[in-house]
């Protein structure tokens, strides 16, 4: 009796290695860098760990397939080495010699990948799944990208530089429009004056010496000489 | 009245600083310290200061001569000495033209960069997720993700120079800012220049020593500066190290493209412009020296990153192969590893067989890059590696930018002041001469925005102003820049351009087409063309007016310098 149970164990045993097998088409290969992603707080792996992991990879099938009651049992782990990586496959927990699909086991670990990273304190890149890609986070599209508004606001000091320049051209030909023509009014009053300064003194010469340069009157005020 | 009286610099300092921030452009950045690792380090400096003193001083300032003697720009300068020489003043403009057109998409580019540095996470530093989202994008993944965000993101650069399309809009608006900014600091002429170049010629000189201590903290910094200083002797006896030592300090000073004979005709007629031109000329040099200093201790900082990433990755390799503990192989170790585990597995470890990468800190530090690879592809991948890549790579970009309008001050002021000395343009106000000058070299300048344009950009640097400048100054003063400057033009083959292959995620060495070598024979033949043309047509028109052709010149030649100085 005894016998028949010990018999019995073997060969649920050595079925359930069987089931295992590095390269098995069903199964997967995990690895971990636990000293890369922590350092200093790494942990060791040990046989609590491992069943921490087969534990959540059940959490993860229950998950995927509603109703179905995966057990701890129901992962099978081997050929474990001292890089930390090893193989597993998962039974079914209604028919514990038959192998879940591989492709129903990759749906299950993606939907399920950032509570089996948690658990272990892991991220994507240092606990594996060769052969599932890890979904990456979508891009962030905001609404107007960055640099047209860094570009925007350049742009709008240099149109604001433009408008102060014209702004302040228009300025200064108004005040030099202005300051001329008080010139030109003052200049005809000299004028007038200087005119008959400059017709008493028309017998002397027709040109009259000024701080600024020879002026040449006599053509100035035709018209009063000639009036005369 | 006042108005047709020439405009002058507010003091000699003001013209000083242009000739510096015209001088020092992107060329003392990119260019020199290539070309000091390609010829042997510390050795080039023993051609380039010889040439320094033998050819660059005496030319700068035989130009700064020519422009403040004749108080004209360079076509009424060189047709006053002569009139047959006025041909070489009209390819002085040519010249300048095809520069300012190509020149201007730089600055685009700088724009652009600066613009995208306000970032949390640089652009360029990460790939962007494929579609799927399993993964980087497969171009990007095969390249790298500053080459990718240069040549995918920015350019959008298309396989080949025929293959053109639609205009990038962000280029296309990068480069009316680059306009808009250029014409604002034109807009008065001299008057407006003069007062930019305190900064543009200035600001340059901070960044570059924020990056010098910056630079030399780095880890792995002294690793490059070494590369840079162990001279190799043996160098000084290849020719083309002394070529290039001329040329690069012809094109560095800005020879021959009028745009000094611009500045100096601004001059008061008895400005020292002896001590100027010494000056200008150190000044330059010593830029170019102090900003391959920068330039290697960054080189030597990016090459022990990526000698240590590559380290990291073949022992990852080589732990993931052999199911090795963590610990076993650490970064120090690998190469012992490597011979180890050939010697013990060594059918497991032919299987690792390409995917097993040489890393080594030599070959690193030999990729020489130049122009615009290293500006915008090797800085960056250096900048995001530091902490606070953010301000490094705003105050790099503003750098970039002030170097490149500091250069376009003087681009375009060589051709309007040209244009300023033509009798029917004389009434046309300043501020419109030059906006519209403006406006038609960023039309033109449009087709740089195209996925093509890079390659458009590349012919136009490697051709419009090189060999025509070179023929002017030959012009100028016949023997060494002849026999020096065209030997560096007679190569054997076809002219070829780098294509980027997005397969491929690499640059390829591409023939240009029929198309291409007609478009470039084009471009060389226009500039170089105008000095025998109007040599030509001069002789013609002074042999119709036959016996009195030597009254009639002297006369045509007082009567157009008196008309153009009112």
């Amino acid at each position: 009796m005894l016998g028949k149970l010990l018999f019995l164990l073997f060969l649920a045993h050595s079925s359930a290695e069987q089931l295992c097998t590095p390269g098995a088409s069903n199964g997967y290969k995990v690895r971990l860098s636990i000293r890369t992603a922590l350092g200093d707080e790494a942990y060791a792996w040990n046989n609590n760990e491992m069943f921490l992991f087969q534990a959540t990879l059940a959490f993860a099938m229950r998950n995927h397939f509603d109703g179905q009651n995966f057990q701890v049992s129901n992962i099978i782990v081997c050929d474990e080495t001292p890089r930390v990586s090893f193989w597993f496959v998962v039974t079914s927990p209604t028919n514990t010699s038959r192998l879940v699909d591989k492709d129903e086991v990759e749906l299950a670990v993606r939907n399920s990948r950032n509570r089996i990273n948690s658990a272990f304190l892991l991220t994507d890149r240092t606990l594996e799944f060769l052969g599932i890609a890890s979904t990456l986070a979508a891009p962030l599209q905001p609404d107007t990208p960055p640099w047209l508004i860094a570009f925007g606001v350049v742009m709008g000091a240099v149109g604001a530089a433009f408008v102060i320049l014209l702004a302040s051209s228009i300025v200064q030909k108004k005040r030099k429009k202005k300051n001329t023509k008080e010139e030109d009014t003052e200049d005809m009053e000299d004028s007038d004056g200087e005119t008959q300064a400059a017709v008493k003194r028309l017998e002397n010469g027709n040109s009259r010496q000024e701080v600024g340069g020879i002026s040449n009157v006599s053509f100035l005020d035709d018209e009063r000489v000639t009036q005369m | 009245m006042e108005k047709d009286a020439r405009p002058n610099w507010d003091s000699p300092m003001q013209f000083v600083l242009a000739c510096v921030s015209y001088a020092i452009g992107l060329a003392n950045v990119w260019r020199f310290p290539y070309l000091c690792q390609m010829h042997g380090g510390g050795s080039f400096l023993i051609p380039y200061l010889l040439m320094l003193f033998v050819e660059g001083v005496p030319l700068f300032y035989m130009e700064l001569a020519v422009g403040q003697k004749m108080r004209l720009g360079s076509i009424g300068a060189w047709h006053a000495i002569s009139p047959y020489l006025g041909g070489v003043g009209l390819a002085s403009v040519v010249a300048s033209l095809y520069i300012c057109l190509y020149y201007n998409i730089i600055n685009a580019w700088s724009f652009w960069y600066l613009f995208n540095s306000f970032q949390s996470v640089l652009p360029w530093s990460q790939c962007p997720v494929n579609a799927n989202l399993t993964g980087p994008v497969e171009e990007c993944q095969k390249a790298s993700s500053t080459q990718y965000f240069f040549f995918r993101e920015t350019l959008n650069i298309s396989p080949m120079i025929e293959d053109t399309g639609g205009m990038q809009t962000s280029q296309v608006l990068c480069l009316l800012l680059a306009w808009a900014i250029t014409y604002l600091f034109i807009i008065h002429g001299v008057k407006s220049s003069g007062k930019v170049v305190y900064f543009t010629a200035t600001f340059p000189y901070v960044v570059l020593i924020i990056y010098l201590v910056r630079g030399l903290t780095l880890p792995g910094a002294i690793n490059g500066i070494k590369y840079m200083f162990t001279p190799k002797l043996q160098e000084l006896a290849n020719p083309l190290t002394w070529i290039n030592a001329a040329t690069q300090i012809f094109y560095s000073l800005g020879l021959g493209s009028g745009s000094l004979i611009a500045f100096s005709s601004y001059n008061e007629y008895h400005n020292n412009f002896e001590h100027q031109a010494v000056i200008v000329a150190l000044i330059n040099s010593g830029t170019s020296i102090f900003a391959s200093i920068v330039t290697f201790s960054i080189y030597g900082f990016k090459a022990t990153v990526n000698y240590e990433n590559c380290l990291e990755r073949t022992r990852i390799l080589l732990l993931n192969a052999f199911d090795l503990a963590e610990e076993t192989i650490s970064i120090n170790n690998v190469f012992d590893w490597v011979i180890k585990l050939n010697a013990s597995h060594p059918e497991q470890f032919a299987e690792l067989g390409n995917k097993l990468e040489g890393c080594d800190l030599t070959t690193e530090l030999d990729t020489a890059v130049e122009g615009v690879g290293l500006a915008f592809i090797l800085y960056t991948e250096a900048i995001q590696n530091m902490p606070l890549p953010q301000i490094w790579s705003v105050l790099y970009f503003s750098m970039l930018l002030l170097l490149g309008m500091g250069t376009m001050l003087g681009n375009v002021t060589a051709i309007t002041t040209p244009l300023r000395d033509f009798k029917f343009l004389a009434g046309v106000r300043t501020e419109v001469l030059n906006g519209t000058v403006c406006l038609v070299l960023m039309l033109l300048g449009l087709g740089f925005t195209t996925p093509s344009g890079n390659y458009w950009f590349s012919m136009f640097n490697d051709y419009a102003a090189s060999l025509s400048l070179l023929f002017m100054v030959l012009i100028e003063i016949v023997i060494i820049s002849y026999i020096y400057g065209i030997k560096s033009y007679i190569r054997g083959g076809a002219p070829t351009y780098q294509a980027w292959d997005k397969e491929l995620g690499k640059t390829v060495l591409t023939n240009y087409s029929v198309f291409g070598q007609v478009f470039i024979g084009l471009l060389l033949a226009s500039a170089v063309s105008c000095v025998p043309l109007t040599a030509l047509h001069v002789y013609c028109r002074n042999r119709k007016h036959g016996d009195i052709k030597d009254e009639v010149r002297t006369e045509s030649a007082l009567s157009t310098r008196f008309t153009v100085i009112r």
